[in-house]
């Protein structure tokens, strides 16, 4: 498996993706409080916490989807604080959703063609077919993705897994420089999540793309991840590395004590489920 | 081979596509059949101006999914903005009973080709700052917006008496040549035909469906949303402007209950899910024979006819969501479908991941990327 069609970047470490004291709020719920975060070239970050901690929140507001009430977020040393979505999109940041997003009535090949940001072509190009080179771009990621059987298929008509897959490889059909992923393991079978995980590894080490990604899965998050960020009640718990998190008082305390909330949270073979 | 995999298969879409290109050969010699009579061909150019309406109303209810239930508006527009170019007025002096010729509405007294030109490109614009407002809105709620777009135009035009006639409306220089008005419109429904086929296979018309099957997921995919949903409804109400300046100019004369009539709304909507909501030969098909029916049966029960489109309309969303060409093509989409994405429901996707709803008691923060706040 090769992904040679994708451009790599060469990580050099040094800040991505900077957001500092972002807060949400709707209406009296804070979503969000005074959160900082840091992604460095050619890192994967975990982000964890209960259910109702604000991550894909945190993720919404730094891709754009929502603004942030206070703070600022910088993407490749810009500010996005106010940028349009597709405009931050273009910069290289691309990011998966908790519900999943594809394009259902559209087959498999199209929804990858169309994942092609277009940035750096020409407006007359844009009117016409996707050209060879991204065909064939979108033939190369899904044979990396096991998808290749599925071409011609309606993106509607394939199981979770297989879209999970699918919404992987379009936000890695633009050359993205950092990849928000929101629950890339939800829903999905053991054997598919060890594929997406390999994936992830390679598409990081060969290509130097950047990872955030929101997990429940802490085997996947402790696999893949250099550093641990948690959140609770949408403020910056802890921050670290996956050893030292999972030894953390207070992060424990928060999976377990989650005072009152129905769901229990129970930490078992080191994998949290809920 | 039972019916419906061989209407799936490739070879009935090449007989579909022959079929087709038999029908528009065969509309190209009507007129020199003895079939092509003066009424014959008014009838057919009064359908082929009803396919076209519908044909762009797709581009935006189908390829988009913003269902508009004002089109009718940009139609009136063309033929208003065609009628203030060219309009005259006949004065009869009552005591010499000589006829004076004077320029009306805007007094321009225009040739009828830059009159129509000109109407559908000051539409086009109109539709790009009404779409850049309505645009906003989603699913039901610009639907509505439309239809409240489509009744302020009219009553504009109305109240703007010293140029567009009033109530009364406008009379244009009478031209009376049904072959050449039949061939006009043949030719644009046919290059139209083409333009959306076209459309749906280039890397725009695929933009269209990512915004309607889910909008936010194509603003995040790098897809300008708003120029490009904006763009398309510009088109279309530039282009249905077209048929409507032509509409004016071989009506001879307009008033804004005729130009701005819901029904043509509503044929264009009744007409494409007939056909196939989202499908290029969806809105042809339906309106073609939406129009036949209307025609040939409706004709003999005047007063009852709009009882029957009722009752046509409901039947259609129940038992035939996809239309004629759904039966065809799986791709097509339906009303239901358009709609259920702005519609509080159950996750009808039954391997989506368990997710809480926000509303269902408590509030739950991780689900907030699928609501439309802060959506673009």
């Amino acid at each position: 498996m090769t992904v040679d069609t994708l451009t790599p970047n060469a990580p050099t470490g040094s800040p991505l993706l900077t957001a500092k004291g972002v807060t949400k709020r709707f209406g009296g719920l804070t979503a969000v409080n005074d959160v900082d975060i840091h992604v460095n070239e050619g890192e994967v970050i975990g982000l964890i916490g209960p259910n109702g901690s604000g991550k894909t929140t945190l993720f919404d507001c730094l891709s754009r989807v929502q603004t942030p009430e206070e703070g600022s977020v910088q993407f490749r040393g810009q500010d996005i604080t106010n940028k349009r979505p597709h405009k931050v999109a273009h910069l290289g940041l691309a990011r998966t959703f908790q519900v999943i997003r594809v394009y259902r009535e559209l087959t498999v090949l199209e929804n990858l063609e169309l994942s092609l940001q277009w940035k750096n072509v020409p407006m007359s190009k844009r009117m016409l077919r996707p050209g060879k080179a991204v065909t064939d771009k979108a033939e190369k990621l899904m044979d990396f993705l096991l998808l290749t059987r599925l071409r011609d298929d309606r993106a509607g008509a394939l199981s979770g897994g297989q879209r999970r897959l699918l919404e992987l490889g379009m936000s890695l059909m633009s050359d993205p420089k950092l990849v928000l992923l929101d629950e890339a393991t939800s829903g999905v079978n053991p054997s598919l999540v060890e594929e997406i995980k390999d994936r992830i590894r390679t598409v990081n080490k060969e290509l130097g793309i950047s990872f955030l990604l929101v997990e429940h899965d802490i085997r996947f998050v402790k696999d893949l991840c250099s550093r641990v960020v948690v959140l609770n009640y949408g403020q910056k718990l802890a921050e670290g590395s996956p050893e030292s998190i999972m030894e953390n008082r207070a992060v424990i305390e928060a999976y377990f004590g989650a005072d009152g909330d129905e769901e229990s949270t129970v930490i078992d073979d080191g994998k949290v489920s809920s | 081979m039972n019916l419906i995999s061989f209407l799936n298969s490739p070879a009935a879409k090449k007989l579909g596509w022959a079929l087709c290109g038999l029908a528009v050969a065969g509309m190209a010699i009507l007129p020199m059949t003895h079939f092509g009579s003066n009424a014959e061909l008014f009838t057919l150019t009064l359908m082929l101006t009803s396919i076209g309406v519908a044909i762009n109303w797709n581009i935006t209810g189908g390829f988009t999914g913003y269902v508009d239930f004002g089109h009718a508006v940009w139609f009136g527009l063309g033929a208003y903005v065609t009628s203030m170019l060219m309009a005259i007025s006949i004065k009869l002096d009552p005591v010499t009973l000589e006829e004076t010729v004077e320029a009306d509405g805007l007094g321009t007294a225009w040739g009828p080709v830059p009159a129509i030109i000109v109407g559908a490109l000051f539409t086009g614009l109109c539709a790009a700052g009404i779409g850049r407002a309505t645009m906003r809105l989603k699913g039901p709620y610009f639907s509505i917006a439309m239809l409240g777009t489509l009744v302020a135009v009219r009553e504009i035009v109305r109240v703007a008496e010293p140029i567009t006639g009033g109530g009364v409306g406008l009379n244009l220089p009478p031209y009376i040549n049904r072959p050449l008005f039949y061939y006009i419109h043949l030719v644009l429904v046919v290059v139209l035909g083409v333009f959306t086929w076209w459309l749906r296979k280039s890397q725009f018309g695929t933009n269209l469906i990512a915004i309607r099957e889910d909008e936010i997921g194509a603003e995040m995919r790098g897809i300008n949303t708003i120029a490009t949903k904006v763009a398309a409804f510009s088109f279309s109400g530039f282009s249905t402007a077209v048929f409507g300046g032509l509409w004016a100019y071989q009506n001879t004369s307009v008033d804004p209950d005729i130009a701005f009539i819901e029904t043509r709304t509503i044929d264009a909507v009744l007409g494409t899910l007939f056909g196939g909501i989202g499908t290029v030969l969806g809105p042809i098909l339906g309106s073609a024979g939406l129009f036949w029916l209307k025609e040939v049966l409706w004709a003999r029960f005047t007063e009852s006819h709009l009882i029957f489109q009722g009752v046509l309309l409901i039947l259609l969303v129940m038992y035939m969501p996809k239309g004629i060409a759904g039966l065809f093509d799986t791709r097509g989409t339906s009303l239901a479908t358009i709609w259920s994405k702005w519609m509080p429901s159950k996750d009808e996707s039954p391997d989506a991941s368990p997710t809480p709803k926000s509303g269902s008691g408590k509030p739950v923060v991780d689900t907030v990327a699928t609501s439309n706040e802060g959506a673009v």
